[in-house]
């Protein structure tokens, strides 16, 4: 008799069709939208070679020398090269510049130019390297000179020893410099930041599941619907038709939770991090506080089971988009600037939880979020258990 | 005329739900522009970077920092509640320069010391990383020739060098691309708008005592469609307007201008095609519950697909094939390529018209589908 009411809470939430498409089948789907869509978003951020093509507008030692210090930099089989070269006449240049197969050209002339399309970061790139180079040539120049000066006559009346000197020493320098570094690279392994979208999704997931205990205890409020008017005046405790709703509706909404977990895992490929039992816990946590969720809103509310429902959804989806759903940054803006806001905000601690496990294994934050779920959910539940109590229908 | 009375009776009955969907999809228009004007400046000359400085008393380090102060933004934190990390992975900044203690000192004396960097890889990023190569640079070479006061002055010289830059194009590209990130926003708003509402207050004229009542009619088919079919016109037309003075006022007078007008058409036409692709749908689905599931998997469907959430330069070439049989896809491609239109003349327009074609055959196709389907329905009855 102890399952009796745990069979039948359970078979109404599987049966019912609408239901199971908002939990179920809907974040999948969605999931599958966000997996279109941003799979390709930042690959095209990262740096790739700017294509560029160079005209010789004047031949002579100058021009020379700047070619050939692009050239250092445009290297083909240099994986780090800033540039992909094109040698072209400034008819080809203007006509290729136009239907965008380079981003500018470059006018190699005493006073060299850089011709654009339209105001890019690519653009401001070229511009800031051919200043260097240009750069370079002047310093060069002035310690040439002033090493000139200090030369034989002899020396001083043979210029294109000179210049040659001048040339090779660019070619040198800039040598020099690409083996150089000035800097210790220490950035974080993993930035893909595309990752929240799909740690909100599960957020969603976790939070729509409310629906399954939202509905379960309506089944059982007498005020509610005429079959929670049979269920009370049966002789069954109510502790007892109250522990087998929320059991039913907690199993449903993992069943939920889990499906979408493995088809973002093998399916979608959506990096969790190694740490599996974290995930896992975070995922059982989640859940909970979703169903105390709902169940709050199913004791707390008086209003219809539409309504009770329109409230959760739009709940989840305003948490949700606090945590970064629609534009990832949102979570980071309200992060710094209203902290408060998104620590008491489920979907946000969730979140947080899955991109503490991701970005840096960073445990103290880790279990601050599932510590603060788990306070949401008690208290919830704390109040929906308090209302239950004391509810007596003198009339309905 | 008896058709149109009723509906504009359900279109007051229902008016509740229909303000409030409106509502928040106007909202969520304006909100994803306001949210994407930053975004927008990617194409910004100054990156955003964090500078850690351990060595604020050093006069090289105080130059460093000036000439980054020229060329990037330096951002400030507000390190209570995030972290460095945090401002990198959401790309808050894009560049960490952490300056060791005695930076300036260890220069001086040749001892080579090694900025700490962090970098998300990016344009920006590489972009900072020029400009402190270029610094660095600049400063080594000129250290075994010249003393520290000199050296700084040296180094301030040197790097004011510039090389001049033309400009090709004379299309004011950011209010452009504003104005398409609007009209493509509006892609979602128009489809979800349309399919919610018509679909929402036809749903009371395919209950079956209605549906029977209207069967048994003296009315022909055709023109009990046809009355439906502009009452629903009257409801699109006005969500477009909407749309329209919204973009007016939110982007200015950039609207008027030929480019502005042509996105405005777009819209209008894609108006007429969400208004088609709508009245058939609610001819196939007759369970009101599942008019909410059909809108956000259209919706949202084709809004990820076609790029009206993310932009269409950076989605994938698969997708983007898939995106063609979708109408979206091709308002949108006019959107972009709109964008860029230098001139307009009749050679320039061709890809327009063509996508335009497109869409008017879409609006055909579902009009005629429509026909079909009550047809067959019908005859169940």
């Amino acid at each position: 008799m102890r399952l009796h009411h745990f069979k039948y809470a359970l078979k109404i939430l599987i049966k019912n069709k609408m239901l199971i498409f908002w939990t179920f089948a809907f974040p999948i789907i969605l999931g599958i939208f966000f997996h279109m869509a941003f799979s390709n978003i930042e690959t095209s951020e990262k740096f790739q070679a700017i294509e560029v093509g160079v005209v010789t507008n004047e031949e002579n030692m100058m021009t020379k020398s700047m070619k050939a210090a692009l050239e250092m930099l445009g290297n083909e089989d240099d994986e780090n090269a800033i540039f992909h070269l094109h040698d072209l006449s400034l008819e080809n240049a203007e006509e290729s510049l136009k239907n965008k197969k380079i981003t500018a050209y470059i006018l190699l002339q005493e006073k060299p130019k850089v011709v654009i399309h339209s105001n890019s970061i690519e653009s401001t790139i070229t511009k800031q390297v051919m200043e260097q180079i240009v750069e370079n040539q002047s310093i060069l120049m002035n310690i040439a000179e002033e090493k000139m000066a200090e030369m034989s006559k002899e020396e001083f009346s043979n210029p294109e020893v000179t210049y040659d000197k001048i040339y090779q020493k660019i070619i040198e320098e800039i040598n020099l410099q690409r083996q150089n570094t000035n800097t210790i690279d220490k950035s974080p392994k993993k930035l893909s930041y595309t990752m929240i979208e799909f740690y909100t999704l599960l957020a969603m997931s976790a939070l729509y599941g409310g629906i399954f205990g939202l509905i379960s205890i309506n089944q059982i409020l007498a005020n509610m619907s005429s079959k929670g008017k049979r269920v009370a005046v049966s002789p069954e405790p109510k502790k007892k038709l109250v522990i087998g709703s929320v059991i039913a509706s907690y199993l449903v909404q993992l069943v939920g939770i889990f499906l979408l977990f493995f088809f973002t895992i093998f399916v979608l490929h959506v990096d969790y991090g190694e740490n599996i039992p974290g995930i896992v816990l975070l995922l059982f946590v989640s859940s909970l506080t979703g169903l105390s969720l709902g169940v709050f809103i199913a004791t707390i509310s008086k209003a219809s089971e539409n309504t009770k429902t329109g409230i959760l959804i739009s709940l989840t989806m305003f948490t949700c988009f606090l945590s970064g759903m629609m534009g990832v940054s949102m979570k980071y803006i309200v992060d710094s600037n209203i902290p408060f806001i998104n620590q008491i905000n489920p979907a946000s601690r969730i979140t947080d939880g899955f991109y503490s496990l991701y970005y840096n294994n960073d445990f103290s934050r880790y279990f601050e979020n599932i510590f603060s779920l788990l306070l949401i959910a008690i208290i919830l539940i704390g109040i929906s258990v308090h209302t239950l109590r004391r509810q007596q229908y003198d009339s309905i | 005329m008896t058709v149109f009375k009723a509906y504009l009776k359900v279109l007051d009955k229902c008016k509740v739900p229909i303000i409030i969907y409106t509502v928040c999809l106007i909202f969520f228009g304006a909100f994803s522009l306001e949210s994407n004007r930053e975004q927008m400046n990617f194409t910004k000359v100054k990156p955003d970077i964090y500078i850690i400085n351990h060595d604020e008393s050093g006069t090289l380090t105080k130059n460093l920092i000036s000439y980054l102060e020229e060329n990037t933004n330096i951002k400030t934190l507000n390190e209570k509640n995030i972290t460095i990390e945090d401002a990198l992975f959401y790309r808050d900044i894009s560049y960490v320069v952490e300056i060791p203690k005695g930076f300036t000192e260890d220069f001086l004396k040749n001892r080579q010391p090694k900025l700490e960097v962090k970098s998300v890889g990016d344009y920006e990023a590489s972009l900072t990383e020029e400009l402190l190569e270029r610094y660095m640079n600049t400063a080594n070479i000129y250290l075994t020739y010249f003393n520290e006061e000199e050296l700084l002055e040296k180094i301030s010289h040197t790097l004011k060098e510039e090389v001049e830059v033309e400009m090709t194009s004379t299309l004011d590209s950011d209010s452009l691309s504003e104005i398409a990130t609007f009209y493509n926003f509006a892609n979602y708003a128009l489809l979800g708008g349309c399919i919610y509402v018509i679909c929402l207050i036809l749903s009371s004229f395919q209950k079956d005592l209605v549906k029977k009542r209207t069967i048994i009619s003296s009315l022909p088919l055709k023109q009990y469609n046809r009355s439906l079919f502009i009452a629903n016109s009257l409801f699109a037309i006005v969500l477009w307007l909407v749309y329209v003075l919204l973009s007016i006022v939110m982007l200015g007078n950039s609207i008027f201008e030929i480019h502005g007008v042509f996105f405005i058409l777009n819209s209008f036409l894609f108006t007429l095609v969400c208004l088609t692709l709508s009245f058939l749908l609610s001819s196939l689905i007759d369970n009101k519950e599942a008019i909410n599931g059909v809108v956000n998997v259209i919706a949202l469907g084709s809004s990820f697909l076609c790029g009206s959430f993310v932009p269409m330069s950076v989605l994938p070439k698969s997708v983007l094939q898939i995106a063609r049989v979708l109408p979206s896809y091709w308002y949108i491609h006019t959107n972009e390529y709109l964008k860029t239109l230098e001139v307009v003349n009749f050679s320039s327009c061709k890809q327009i018209l063509f996508n335009s074609s497109v869409l008017v055959l879409f609006a055909l196709l579902f009009i005629f589908l429509n026909h079909e389907v009550t047809k067959r329905k019908q005859r169940i009855k």
